[in-house]
């Protein structure tokens, strides 16, 4: 059909116009720095497989259930994410008006959904099939086609389910946001009070500082809920702080990392007021590091009560729970429009910082303390200068 | 700029150039307003009005130049500076998410001021706001949410009210208050007021200067006395802006 590419076409200016905003030096630092990192990972990894090939090539449930389980998750991962980016642009505010049904949008947003995929899909069995020859894997070229068809597989499962579920948003979107804030509903006012007042309800979109109930919610907190009980009772039982010491950094710091929103830094209403980067930003991060805390002192005294001895974990543990949740507000405040992109690209930092860690010690710390402070600082550029 | 500045003076523009990314969208601005100034800035769509209101305002880096606002340097103490104006949002960038009280509260907050500590007058009635005030803004007709725009501008009498555009969209009746409220402010000498507009026919009878913008240079001045010269009858003023801007480049000779 003739809108079919539409929303292929849209994603594509999108990223031309990104492009053309950014200044050359800009650009220049980051297909360099990105390019010479990425060297540098891919020459880091083939050494470390072709250390470990031989105990690789041996463990069967890596390729029994393993790489095919990581491979079909990974593609269920992108096809939910790349599905979710399509049908925003296919019910885009300013195609609103425009007499597309919704099965027309949704066949404009699979077609983009399925064209970004393929691409995608090759990288991943280009990686796997380099990856099975570095090993000396057998038939590395077929392992390379089977992961394409697994990432395919987990990739199409999630998009058509993502595509399914779409409702209607030109009818509902703004109905949703208009329902009536009157209506007994928990309110936030107490919580968002301090100054600048509110500054939480607009970041979470709450009308009128309201919290709207939804299965979402309520399944959310009743698993970090149990997670939180069962962690507390496996140390209480066993009379180890571990397990609910762990609980509650890991807990407390998902919490922070789905409550943080940061987009109202890039508001005019605050970018033109009398108020600077900092305080905007230590206030954007106020309730969710309560709510973090919060969460944190279930298991955290759970695991003093277990092993009052061990005192030094709970305390360890939180101020650990801090530094992650102020290094990951920086992320979110850097990419305060897309909290998925500053969710990946922090888990991503922590995860490439544990891994070189271990092989160069506490010094790699410096190394993502140095990306924080530069997070920092471009935030804070373009909240005062644009 | 800030030690020697005159303390009439509420916002001097020095060769200010601004843009986006490396490319200049006005270049060469100088500009110098008092308290009591009322300024149409008038221009085509992409001369660049919006443009230097948001360098003017601290939205966008400036790619030369200096702007202070009350003595502030906009660069050096962009709090300060910030604190000595009032900028009406465009409709779009309001939290749709909030009530316009909601909206009111978080800018007096900021401002350090009452949700209700407006220039003289109670804002929100006289634009008849008050049957709105409760309500999500997401729910706002584009009017509407102009008229809390500027009610959260005026909050904590800010000695420059920078209106983009806001009063595009106002019904007749707000339109008439809004006028009487800017000519209000000017008239008490502790204001200054700049008013980005398409409507040329409003200029003349609430301005006392006028710039007009093209291709990202000031082509024209007005001030009180030619504004008068130029508006006699109906359509005296449309005319001399279109004849300035038909001259074919008349004002880059000038």
């Amino acid at each position: 059909m003739r809108h079919d590419r539409l929303v292929l076409t849209l994603l594509w200016r999108e990223l031309l116009a990104g492009l053309r905003s950014m200044r050359c030096r800009d650009l220049a630092w980051i297909v360099a720095g990105g390019g010479a990192l990425l060297a540098y990972a891919i020459a880091d990894i083939v050494v470390a497989l072709q250390a470990g090939a031989t105990t690789l090539r041996q463990v069967q449930p890596l390729w029994t259930f393993g790489l095919p389980g990581t491979l079909f998750g990974l593609g269920g991962f992108a096809g939910n994410a790349l599905a979710s980016l399509c049908l925003s642009r296919a019910f885009a505010p300013f195609l609103r008006a425009l007499p597309l049904s919704l099965r027309e949008r949704r066949r404009m947003a699979a077609v983009a959904a399925c064209t970004l995929g393929v691409p995608i899909a090759s990288i991943v069995a280009t990686a796997v099939g380099l990856g099975c020859f570095v090993i000396v894997k057998p038939l590395a070229p077929v392992w390379g086609f089977g992961a394409a068809i697994l990432f395919g597989g987990g990739f199409c499962v999630a998009a058509v389910l993502r595509l399914r579920s779409a409702r209607d948003l030109v009818h509902t979107d703004t109905a949703d946001l208009a329902g009536n804030p009157g209506r007994r509903q928990p309110w936030l006012g107490a919580f968002d009070r301090s100054k600048p007042t509110w500054l939480s309800s607009w970041a979470w979109g709450l009308p009128a500082g309201h919290v709207r109930p939804s299965w979402r919610l309520v399944g959310t907190a009743s698993f970090f809920g149990v997670a939180a009980a069962l962690s507390a009772a496996i140390s209480l039982v066993r009379h180890d702080a571990v397990p609910a010491a762990m609980a509650g950094v890991t807990g407390g710091h998902l919490v922070f990392m789905l409550s943080a929103r940061f987009h109202p830094l890039g508001s005019p209403v605050l970018r033109t007021a009398p108020l600077g980067f900092a305080r905007a930003w230590l206030r954007l991060a106020r309730l969710p590091l309560q709510l973090s805390v919060a969460y944190f002192l279930l298991p955290a005294g759970a695991a003093l009560a277990a092993e009052p001895s061990a005192w030094a974990m709970p305390l360890a543990s939180g101020t650990w729970l801090l530094a992650l949740n102020g290094a990951y507000a920086v992320f979110a405040a850097y990419f305060m429009t897309a909290p998925f992109v500053a969710a990946l690209s922090f888990l991503s930092a922590i995860a490439y910082t544990s891994y070189e860690s271990l092989e160069y010690g506490r010094a790699v710390l410096i190394g993502f303390a140095a990306l924080v402070l530069f997070l920092w600082n471009r935030a804070q550029r373009r909240y005062r200068l644009g | 700029m800030g030690s020697s500045a005159d303390p009439a003076e509420i916002l001097a523009v020095r060769g200010l150039s601004a843009g986006y990314g490396s490319r200049a969208v006005v270049s060469g601005i100088d500009l110098s307003l008092h308290r009591g100034d009322i300024l149409g800035l008038l221009g085509a769509n992409g001369s660049g009005k919006s443009t230097l209101l948001r360098a003017i305002t601290g939205q966008i880096r400036p790619l030369g130049g200096e702007v202070a606002i009350d003595g502030a340097d906009l660069a050096g103490a962009p709090e300060r500076a910030k604190s000595s104006f009032g900028l009406a949002m465009d409709p779009s960038d309001l939290p749709a998410a909030l009530s316009g009280r909601q909206y009111l509260q978080l800018v007096a907050s900021i401002r350090g001021c009452a949700e209700s500590d407006w220039p003289g007058v109670n804002v929100a009635e006289r634009l008849g706001l008050k049957r709105w005030i409760e309500r999500l803004i997401g729910e706002y007709s584009l009017g509407t949410r102009a008229k809390i725009a500027i009610a959260a501008a005026l909050l904590g009498a800010p000695p420059l009210l920078i209106l983009d555009e806001s009063l595009n969209g106002l019904d007749p009746l707000a339109a008439f208050e809004m006028k009487r409220i800017i000519l209000a402010l000017a008239s008490s000498g502790r204001h200054a007021v700049i008013i980005s507009t398409h409507v040329m026919e409003a200029v003349p009878g609430l301005c006392n200067r006028a710039l007009l913008l093209a291709e990202g240079r000031i082509a024209q001045e007005w001030d009180a006395r030619q504004l008068a010269d130029a508006s006699h009858a109906p359509g005296d003023f449309e005319l001399h802006v279109m004849r300035a801007l038909w001259e074919p480049m008349s004002w880059q000779r000038r």
